[in-house]
């Protein structure tokens, strides 16, 4: 990753309707980055995307485009092109004209208009599509026309706001390569917005989770997971079992009646902080050989797995093992000191209660809702 | 079942367009009945055509339409585009609300209320006069911006929102996004738009009527002043044409908007939208020819404008190949000013028209005329001299005033030192009578109104001053001097008559009596005369009083000049009062009008006697002509005092009040739905009330 800043956002502040939506945000984007801007609906990703653009202008703070301030530059003089969650085609004009809309408002000669228009279909392998009247395009297609619309302007920045929402999940995952690659190729930064961690894992360089208006933390996709800063992040990637414990000591903790080894250090003595221990991370033994003991309340069977959620000292843990145990009966668990992560607390800790898994399908529910804004 | 469907869908079909049907038929007849179809035949249409002051008022409906739809689509859409791009919900739907309510508010409303405003506004800044183009222009801009932004705004709606945002990212400027990405979209709204307002404006006849001024006259509004009198075929022809062109008007309008609908599905294709451009650019090719066409043949020299305001069907207008007066006097008096001026100079005159003196009189009072040339009738004159709104003519500019007859200088209305009108026509009220149905025995009176062997074929006044008139004829009381208690008389001998009185009619009475569908009715003798022509059973007589004197009533109209015109103006008038009074003019216009002629220049002409052949008696009748002075003084109508005409108007209200042609029965039936409506409506809120409190009742309470 070139080191290089293009975009840096300084103490980003933006309310509407009273509404505080984002809460002085810094942010810096490096060339040929591929970001991912992640979080619930509401949290104002989608703002900060708007922001870069141009549609918003933020109440205070900073927006620096290769360190000049842009904030009063509107959208159409900025070198950055967006991708539009609904693409946004215009109607009335055929897939060609679609694309060389750009050029045409540059009043770029014919000739160089065919070839880069061209040069564009090929690389969303639209070829042969020029005459074709967008709206009988399939929502893939609209999306690959999406895409060259925006990338012919050769923007040193392309935005994506959620641009795979409306498409269906194969066609998403193939979409998804198919950017990589694209991004690859161009080398142009990529600012993505989207809720899908999963997507935002396997895709981007950086992933900036925000929530409630404030950036949470930004790290490459296994910092994310792994060490994660706080409940919230460690919630809303992957499932986790998010206990509270005490650091007894550096490399100390207890929590669930146990003391436990593990490898984090810094904390207070006895200061309270939330535990993660990620399910894959959690071996089933005989009774008598675990750290902790519960009651298998439930098994399920998910292919590569049995997902078990056991009681152990009134909390749920939900635990992810190739083994098969049979529901009510007596187990013990077995942590390593490796798999388990400690994070101080936060204003979210103690939200999620049992063990937890963000649901994207009530995020999708919730939508609307910032649609609307 | 789907046969009974059909047959109701063609019944409903029947129904609204039959009359229509019926209106294309009757204009291809070639006779003028309504009775009989006589063949085809395409010269209401020749006729139509050859009309000079139609087709002027035609070239204005389009001119006005026109520009008022143009400008009120530019700025309906830009109002259309404010109040999408609103972001406060509240204040969005109060400007959507304040858009619809001019739609549901009646015309008559919009158009009085705009009236006033202008005459206030010209009062402000003391404009000569208010009302003219410019006001009807802006009415019409007015009552159409509402119609523009209810179609243009749902295409708004439609449109994706992210659309403006990617024409600015991709680089266009605000203005590029509007008209390169947002405008195609909206585009067919705008159209549709347009075109309603274009059809809009060339119906109203309402709104234009208050708001207009003198010399400019819409299509609807003359076609209204001419069936005042008697619709002719033309008028047929024309409807005609009128349908047909708002019918395609219609249809491009829905060929281009058919995508209104919010709920459509399917995109509509590009290969769609290059038939719909193509459409779109001839229809706005059609209008930019017919707008060019319109600007170049209205483009002018120096122009001396006069404004003529007359009674509908008053003047000989060269309809016919008859001698058009105004068009005479333009040419006339363009070489007369050319002449004196050393240079060209055209004239034109507007030629508008009224229907009653009380609108004529509205119109003067309130300011807003502009009109030079004004022709009221007696009791008319005397008041708006009375109340200055005439001045004093200067008889040195019209030296033809000399031909009038002496005693028609100085009728009872206009006899003091100055003179401040000139006759231009006479009329006496005479009884027309069916001579098939009516015995010879009985005409000569008033009383053949009152006979009871005519019963339910009698015609009376559907006019107040003239039905208690022809009552006060008969039982010999002054209709100017009476007593209460002789009005009342008046209106118990009209109660008496109206058992017998097939129908209270105006200008209902040619059609009645010529188609013998009543045999008797009193009119002025030229009227009386064109139904004679129209039906040779048909007779004329002027009444007799019980002493055996001729009791009926003579009106005058007369040439006047309001105040308030410039003294070049007034010149400019008075050159065409004396047009009117020369020879040639006045011979035309008494052979048009078919009414008495105060000219000598015309009574002593002998082409003109025999012209009129026969006619010539009854109109100048020697045993009237005689006693015209007499006429004057006892039987014309003067101005009632106040009292007298607020009490006239209670007795008139008094006689007609159970007299509605519907009867009684059609107000019960309005009554009972009406009723049963609100019946309904209480019904069934009652009905969801106690259904909501049954379930609140039975589900439980928590949340």
């Amino acid at each position: 990753m070139n080191e290089k800043k293009i975009i840096e956002l300084k103490g980003v502040s933006k309310t509407f309707d009273d509404e505080v939506i984002l809460d002085n945000i810094d942010l810096k984007v490096y060339e040929k980055e591929f970001m991912t801007l992640l979080g619930p609906s509401g949290c104002g990703k989608t703002t900060t995307l708007r922001i870069i653009a141009g549609f918003v202008t933020p109440d205070s703070g900073e927006v620096l485009f290769d360190d000049v301030k842009i904030n009063d530059v509107p959208p159409h003089k900025r070198s950055v092109n967006t991708v539009f969650q609904k693409y946004a085609l215009f109607p009335h004009l055929n897939v060609y004209e679609n694309i060389a809309f750009a050029l045409r408002l540059k009043k770029v000669s014919e000739e160089e208009i065919y070839e880069r228009v061209e040069e564009m279909l090929t690389m969303v392998n639209l070829r042969g599509f020029e005459k074709r009247d967008v709206n009988l395009l399939s929502g893939g297609q609209q999306q690959r026309v999406a895409i060259a619309r925006a990338l012919i302007n050769k923007p040193r920045v392309l935005l994506l706001d959620e641009p795979l929402g409306a498409l269906d999940l194969k066609l998403r995952k193939d979409m998804q390569n198919e950017l990589k690659n694209i991004q690859r190729k161009t080398g142009i930064t990529f600012i993505y917005v989207t809720h899908d961690q999963e997507e935002a894992l396997s895709m981007s360089d950086t992933v900036v989770v925000m929530a409630n208006g404030k950036i949470q933390q930004i790290g490459s996709p296994t910092d994310i997971y792994n060490e994660p800063e706080n409940a919230f992040v460690a919630d809303f990637i992957g499932e986790s079992n998010i206990i509270d414990g005490v650091m007894l000591d550096d490399f100390k903790v207890r929590f669930s009646g146990h003391e436990f080894v593990c490898l984090d250090k810094g904390f207070g003595k006895n200061e309270a902080v939330d535990v993660v221990v990620r399910p894959e991370d959690v071996d089933v033994v005989p009774l008598e050989k675990g750290m902790l003991r519960g009651v298998v309340d439930s098994v399920t069977f998910k292919g590569v797995h049995y997902e078990i959620i056991v009681t152990i000292n009134k909390f749920k843990w939900m635990i992810q093992s190739t083994d098969y145990v049979a529901p009510m009966q007596k187990i013990g668990i077995y942590v390593e000191p490796d798999a388990i992560h400690i994070m101080k607390k936060s204003e979210f800790s103690g939200m999620f209660g049992d063990y937890s898994s963000f649901s994207d399908e009530l995020d999708h529910l919730s939508d609307v809702t910032e649609e609307e804004e | 079942m789907k046969r009974t469907n059909k047959i109701y869908t063609a019944l409903i079909f029947v129904f609204l367009y039959l009359p229509i049907a019926v209106l294309i038929l009757f204009s291809f007849n070639s006779s003028n009945s309504t009775n009989s179809l006589a063949g085809f035949s395409l010269k209401w249409y020749k006729e139509l055509f050859s009309d000079g002051a139609t087709l002027l008022a035609l070239r204005n409906t389009l001119v006005l339409a026109i520009l008022s739809s143009v400008i009120a689509t530019i700025i309906g859409t830009l109002a259309a585009y404010g109040i999408f791009r609103m972001k406060n919900k509240h204040v969005k739907n109060a400007l959507l609300t304040v858009n619809n309510i001019p739609m549901m508010n009646p015309e008559i409303v919009v158009g009085i209320s705009m009236m006033l405003l202008f005459v206030f506004v010209g009062r402000l800044v003391n404009a000569q006069s208010t009302l003219g183009f410019g006001t009807v222009l802006i009415a019409h801009i007015t009552f159409n911006i509402p119609y523009v932004v209810l179609s243009v705004l749902p295409k708004f709606k439609q449109m994706d929102r992210h659309l403006p945002e990617a024409a600015l990212d991709l680089g266009c400027t605000p203005f590029q996004s509007f008209y390169k990405v947002e405008m195609p979209q909206i585009i067919s709204g705008i159209i549709s738009g347009f075109i309603m307002a274009f059809t809009l404006s060339i119906d109203d006849f309402i709104i234009s009527y208050f708001t207009i001024g003198s010399g400019f006259e819409t299509l609807p509004i003359r076609i209204y002043s001419m069936t005042k009198k008697r619709v002719t075929p033309d008028m047929y022809a024309l409807s005609a044409l009128i349908f047909l062109s708002i019918l395609i008007l219609l249809l491009i309008s829905n060929f281009t908007g058919n995508s209104n609908n919010a709920k459509e599905k399917k995109p509509v294709t590009l290969k769609q939208k290059k038939t719909r451009r193509i459409v779109i650019a001839s229809t706005f090719a059609v209008i930019a020819i017919i707008t060019g066409a319109v600007f170049i043949s209205t483009a002018t020299t120096e122009t001396v404008v006069v404004n003529v305001y007359n009674w509908g069907e008053y003047i000989s207008d060269g309809s016919d190949g008859s001698y058009d007066t105004n068009k005479a006097f333009e040419e006339y008096y363009s070489n007369v000013l050319s002449e004196e001026r050393g240079h060209k100079v055209k004239v034109q005159v507007n030629y508008t028209t009224f229907t009653s003196n009380e609108d004529l009189y509205a119109k003067i009072k309130s300011g807003v005329g502009g009109y030079d040339v004004i022709i009221p009738s007696d009791y008319m004159v005397e008041r708006l001299k009375n109340e200055g709104l005439i001045q004093p003519l200067d008889l040195n500019n019209i030296p033809n005033y000399k031909y009038i007859k002496d005693e028609f200088k100085k009728p009872f209305y206009d006899n003091g030192k100055d003179t401040y009108s000139a006759m231009y026509t006479y009329g006496i009220v005479g009884i027309i009578y069916n001579t098939k149905y009516v015995d010879e025995a009985d005409i000569g009176g008033w009383d053949l109104l009152w006979n009871e062997k005519y019963s339910g074929h009698i015609l009376q006044f559907n006019n107040a001053r003239d039905a208690f008139g022809s009552a006060m004829y008969k039982l010999g009381i002054s209709v100017n001097t009476a007593t209460e208690d002789e009005w009342r008389q008046a209106l118990s001998e009209l109660k008496t008559q109206k058992p017998h009185v097939q129908s209270y009619v105006m200008d209902e009475i040619y059609n009645k009596l010529e188609s013998e569908e009543a045999w008797i009715g009193a009119y002025y003798a030229g009227d009386a005369l064109s139904m004679i022509y129209n039906n040779e059973n048909l007779a004329f007589y002027y009444p007799k009083n019980e002493d055996g004197e001729f009791a009926t009533n003579i009106f005058a109209d007369a040439m006047c000049i309001p105040t308030g015109i410039d003294a070049e103006n007034k010149e400019h008038a008075e050159a065409y009062i004396n047009f009117m009074l020369s020879e040639e003019p006045a011979i035309a216009n008494a052979e048009y009008i078919y009414y008495g002629c105060p000219n000598t220049l015309v009574t002593n002409n002998q082409e003109y006697r025999d012209y009129l052949g026969e006619d010539f008696d009854v109109i100048y009748d020697p045993d009237i002509e005689e006693n015209i002075d007499d006429l004057f003084s006892n039987y014309a109508y003067r101005n009632l005092p106040a009292d007298k005409l607020a009490l006239l108007n209670k007795l008139w209200e008094e006689l007609k009040v159970d007299s509605s042609s519907f009867g009684g029965g059609i107000y019960i039936v309005s009554g009972v739905i009406a009723l049963a409506i609100v019946g309904f409506i209480v019904f069934s809120y009652v009905v969801k009330v106690r259904r909501r409190r049954l379930y609140w009742n039975t589900t439980p309470k928590t949340k």
